[in-house]
C-alpha cells in the first residue's frame, strides 16, 4: 500500500509538471534522415536502367524520356522507399535521406550480373526473344525475323535451329525477352551482390 | 449557405470519429496508425477519436491489401456506417497492392473498386506525421456541405 | 430452478481490442468459458507463392512484409539462410550491427505487446506511456537505418549502412531514457492492485500444457520452459545473457517476461556497442544453390525458414513457420478454457501476443 506522499512525489516531479503545463506534440515534419521518396538531383541521367532493374516493387519506377533528356519517375502509390535505386544508380541521379552521402563515405555499391537461362525442351526457336531484345537491336538493327543474324556481336540468336547465347555479359537484365517468349522458355536471372570498397571498371 | 449548414461544417471538421479495418495488411501501417495515437503525435488533440465501432464512425480507415474474405465483408461494413461518411486508404497496399501485386498473388485489385475512397496516403508504411498531415488536410473538406452535395 | 444456457460467443474479426482480424468462438456457461476455437484466414495474401522463382532482392522485401512488427527478424533469418546456402561469411562489424538493430526491434515489439495488453485491460495511462517510450526506440532505428518499420537493413554479406558516431551517441541516450522509463512502468505494473486482478492468476498455462502445445517465445518462458534460440546463434554466443524464465504462466508472468526482456535487450545493445570492431560492413558474395532451414528468435518465439534455391540464387521452395501459430494454439486450447469471465478472453488472447499477419502470410 503506497502512501500519499509516495504518489505526490511520483507525480509532482518538476519535468512532469512542466510537460503538463507546456506540452506540445511533435511538429508534423519528416526528419531529413528519413528515407523518403527519392528525389531527382541535378546529375544527368544516362538511362542505364539500373534503378529499374533493382526495384523490388512492381510498377514503382520508370525511366522516361522527356524534352530531350531522360529521368526516372517514381510512382508514389507503389514505391516502398527501400532506397535500392538510390544506391544502384552509378551517377547519383536519385537522392533519398542520407543514403547518397553514406554511400560515398562507405564506398558501398551494388553489383549486378545477368545470366540467361533457356529451357530447350520448351523453346520453339521462334526468335521472339532475339528480335525484342533492345541490346540486340543496337548491335544488329537488321536482324531478320525469326532471330536469325549473321552478326556475332548480338547477345543471342537462333543459329542452326537452336537458340545460342553469344555475349551474355552484354545483357542489361530488362527481361523483355521473358515477356516476348510465348512459352516462358527463357528466364533472365538478376544476380545482385552488395559490395564495399570495390571500384567499378 | 445557411447558418445551420455552416455550423454543421464547423463541427464536422473538428470532431471526427474513426474506425479502422485491416483487410489484409502486414501490420506495418496498422502500427503506424497506432503510433498516431501515442502522446508524441496525439491525434486526439484534433478531435479525432479512434474507437473501433463502425456504427458510430464518420471516417473508415482502410489498411491493407484486399484479400478474398473481405470482398463481401468490406462493403457490408461500409453499409453499416451511417452517412456522412468517408473512407481513407492508408499505405501502399489498398492503393496498388504494394509488393504483393504480382501474378501469383491472392490479392484482388485496389480497395477503391469495392468502396469509394476519399483520400489516400501512400507509403510502405507512411510515417505517422504523413498520416496525420493527410487526415488533417482532408478533415475540413470531406464533409463540407454534405447535405447540399448529397441530399 | 435456474437453467444455465450454453452460449457460443464470437469475438469477431473487427474488434476494438485487436488490430488484425481473427475470430474467436467461445463456448460459455454463464460467464465461464468452457472451450474456444480460433478462426483465421482473413489476411492470407499468398506470400510464399509469390516468393517462388524470385531472387533475394525481391524475396527480402516480401519476407520483411510478412509481419510489420517483427520485420527485422524475418529479414535476418532469411538472409542468414541465404548465406548458409551459399557459404557467405559476414564481417564482424556487420554481425554486431545486425544484433544491434535486431535487439532494438525486439525492444519496440515488446513495448508494443505490453501496450496492447494495457490497452486491452483499459489501463490507458500505462498504455500511452509505453507507446510514447516506443517512439524513442523507433527514432533510434530511423537514425541508423533510415526507415521506421520496414527497414531492409540486412543483405547477403553484411548490412547496408554503417553506424555513425553521432547516431551512436543518440542511440546510447535513447537507451538510457528507455531503461529508466521502462523501470518505472514495470514497477507500476507490478505494484498496481487493479492490474493484478486482471493479470494475476488469469489465463494460466502450466509447463506441461506449454510443452504439449509447443508454445514458444515469451509465452513459453513465462511457463517455465527455458528455451531461447539466441543462445545458439554465433554472434549472440559472444555476448553474455541468459534467458528470462518465470514459472507462474499467467498474464502477469508473460507481461513481466517481456518487460525484463527489454532490459536484457538494452544490455545486449550496450555490449555490442562496446565490442563493436572497426572494419567493412559488406563482405560481398553471391547466392547459389542449396537448401537449408534457418532459425531465429523473433520477439514472439521461434521463427524458421526452409529455403531451397537454384544455381542463380532464385528461391524455388520456401516454407515459413512463424511463432504465433503455436502460441495461438496454446492460447485457445489451453489458456482460454477455464477463464472465469468473458471479459478476460480478450486480455488472455492479447497477452499471448498473437501476430495474425505472421500466421497467415
Amino acid at each position: 500500500m503506497r502512501s500519499v506522499i509516495w504518489y505526490l512525489r511520483e507525480f509532482l516531479r518538476a519535468p512532469w509538471v512542466h510537460a503538463f503545463l507546456f506540452a506540445r506534440t511533435a511538429p508534423l515534419v519528416t526528419p531529413s534522415h528519413f528515407r523518403d521518396y527519392p528525389s531527382l538531383t541535378d546529375v544527368e541521367c544516362t538511362h542505364c536502367f539500373s534503378c529499374r532493374m533493382i526495384c523490388p516493387a512492381p510498377g514503382a519506377i520508370e525511366v522516361l524520356q522527356e524534352g530531350g533528356g531522360w529521368h526516372p519517375v517514381i510512382h508514389r502509390g507503389h514505391c516502398l522507399r527501400c532506397g535500392l535505386c538510390v544506391e544502384a544508380c552509378p551517377e547519383g541521379v536519385l537522392a533519398s535521406g542520407r543514403i547518397l552521402r553514406w554511400q560515398e563515405e562507405d564506398r558501398t555499391s551494388f553489383r549486378a550480373t545477368f545470366r540467361i537461362q533457356v529451357d530447350h525442351a520448351k523453346c520453339m526457336r521462334c526468335g521472339n526473344c532475339c528480335v525484342s531484345c533492345p541490346v540486340n537491336k543496337e548491335q544488329d538493327p537488321q536482324m531478320a525475323s525469326g532471330g536469325h543474324s549473321s552478326n556475332l556481336e548480338v547477345i543471342m540468336r537462333i543459329a542452326g535451329g537452336k537458340h545460342t547465347v553469344i555475349h551474355e555479359e552484354r545483357c542489361v537484365g530488362c527481361r523483355t525477352c521473358e515477356g516476348a517468349c510465348p512459352n516462358s522458355a527463357i528466364r533472365v536471372a538478376r544476380i545482385l551482390e552488395g559490395v564495399q570498397g570495390v571500384t567499378e571498371g | 449557405m445557411s447558418l445551420l449548414q455552416d455550423v454543421k461544417n464547423w463541427v464536422r471538421a473538428r470532431s471526427i470519429h474513426v474506425s479502422y479495418v485491416d483487410v489484409g495488411s502486414c501490420n506495418g501501417c496498422d502500427i503506424e496508425v497506432l503510433a498516431c495515437l501515442a502522446p508524441r503525435y496525439d491525434i486526439e488533440q484534433y478531435g479525432i477519436y479512434v474507437h473501433n465501432n463502425p456504427r458510430e464512425a464518420d471516417i473508415l480507415l482502410v489498411v491493407g491489401a484486399m484479400t478474398p474474405p473481405w470482398v463481401e465483408r468490406l462493403p457490408a461494413l461500409w453499409a453499416k456506417i451511417p452517412p456522412p461518411r468517408a473512407a481513407i486508404a492508408i499505405g501502399n497496399c489498398p492503393i496498388s497492392g504494394c509488393v504483393y501485386n504480382r501474378r501469383e498473388t491472392y490479392i484482388l485489385g485496389p480497395v477503391s473498386k469495392y468502396i469509394p475512397i476519399a483520400a489516400e496516403v501512400p507509403g510502405c508504411p507512411p510515417r505517422p506525421t504523413e498520416i496525420l498531415s493527410a487526415v488533417l488536410s482532408v478533415a475540413p473538406t470531406v464533409f463540407r456541405d454534405y447535405e447540399v452535395n448529397r441530399p | 430452478m435456474k437453467k444455465l444456457v450454453d452460449v457460443s460467443i464470437p469475438l469477431g474479426p473487427v474488434h476494438p481490442c485487436w488490430k488484425e482480424p481473427a475470430r474467436i468462438k467461445c463456448e460459455t456457461r454463464g460467464e465461464k468459458v468452457l472451450s474456444a476455437e480460433v478462426e483465421l484466414g482473413y489476411m492470407k495474401k499468398g506470400i510464399e507463392r509469390i516468393m517462388k522463382g524470385r531472387p533475394w532482392q525481391e524475396v527480402l522485401f516480401l519476407a520483411e512484409r510478412v509481419c510489420g512488427i517483427c520485420s527485422v527478424i524475418h529479414n535476418m533469418v532469411f538472409i542468414e539462410g541465404m548465406e548458409a546456402i551459399s557459404g557467405i561469411t559476414v564481417p564482424d562489424r556487420a554481425a554486431y550491427l545486425r544484433v544491434v538493430v535486431n535487439e532494438l526491434d525486439r525492444i519496440q515489439s515488446h513495448l508494443l505487446a505490453n501496450f496492447s495488453f494495457c490497452y486491452t485491460i483499459e489501463h490507458e495511462t500505462l498504455a500511452m506511456y509505453l507507446l510514447n517510450t516506443r517512439e524513442r526506440a523507433m527514432d533510434s532505428l530511423e537514425r541508423i537505418t533510415g526507415a521506421r518499420v520496414n527497414k531492409a537493413y540486412m543483405i547477403p554479406g553484411g548490412v547496408r549502412f554503417d553506424l555513425r558516431d553521432a547516431d551512436r551517441a543518440a542511440l546510447c541516450a535513447d537507451l538510457d531514457y528507455i531503461e529508466e522509463a521502462v523501470n518505472r512502468y514495470a514497477r507500476m505494473f507490478e505494484g498496481g492492485p487493479l492490474i493484478a486482478t486482471r493479470a494475476k492468476g488469469v489465463g494460466i498455462l502450466t509447463q506441461e500444457q506449454a510443452r504439449i502445445a509447443r508454445a514458444v517465445g515469451p509465452t513459453a518462458r513465462a511457463s517455465g520452459i527455458a528455451e531461447d534460440l539466441r543462445l545458439s546463434h554465433p554472434t549472440y554466443r559472444r555476448l553474455e545473457f541468459a534467458p528470462i524464465v518465470r514459472t507462474e504462466g499467467d498474464n502477469f508472468a508473460r507481461i513481466m517476461v517481456r518487460f525484463q526482456e527489454i532490459f536484457q535487450s538494452i544490455g545486449l545493445v550496450r555490449q555490442c556497442l562496446h565490442d563493436l570492431p572497426a572494419g567493412p560492413i559488406r563482405g560481398g558474395g553471391t547466392c547459389g544453390a542449396g537448401e537449408t532451414v534457418s532459425r531465429g528468435e523473433a520477439p514472439r518465439g521461434e521463427l524458421s525458414y526452409f529455403i531451397r534455391s537454384d544455381e542463380y540464387g532464385r528461391i524455388t521452395d520456401i516454407a515459413i513457420r512463424t511463432p504465433s501459430i503455436m502460441n495461438i494454439d496454446a492460447c485457445t486450447h489451453h489458456m482460454l478454457p477455464g477463464v472465469t469471465s468473458l471479459a478476460d478472453v480478450t486480455s488472455v488472447f492479447v497477452s499471448a501476443d498473437p501476430c495474425i499477419a505472421c500466421n497467415e502470410r
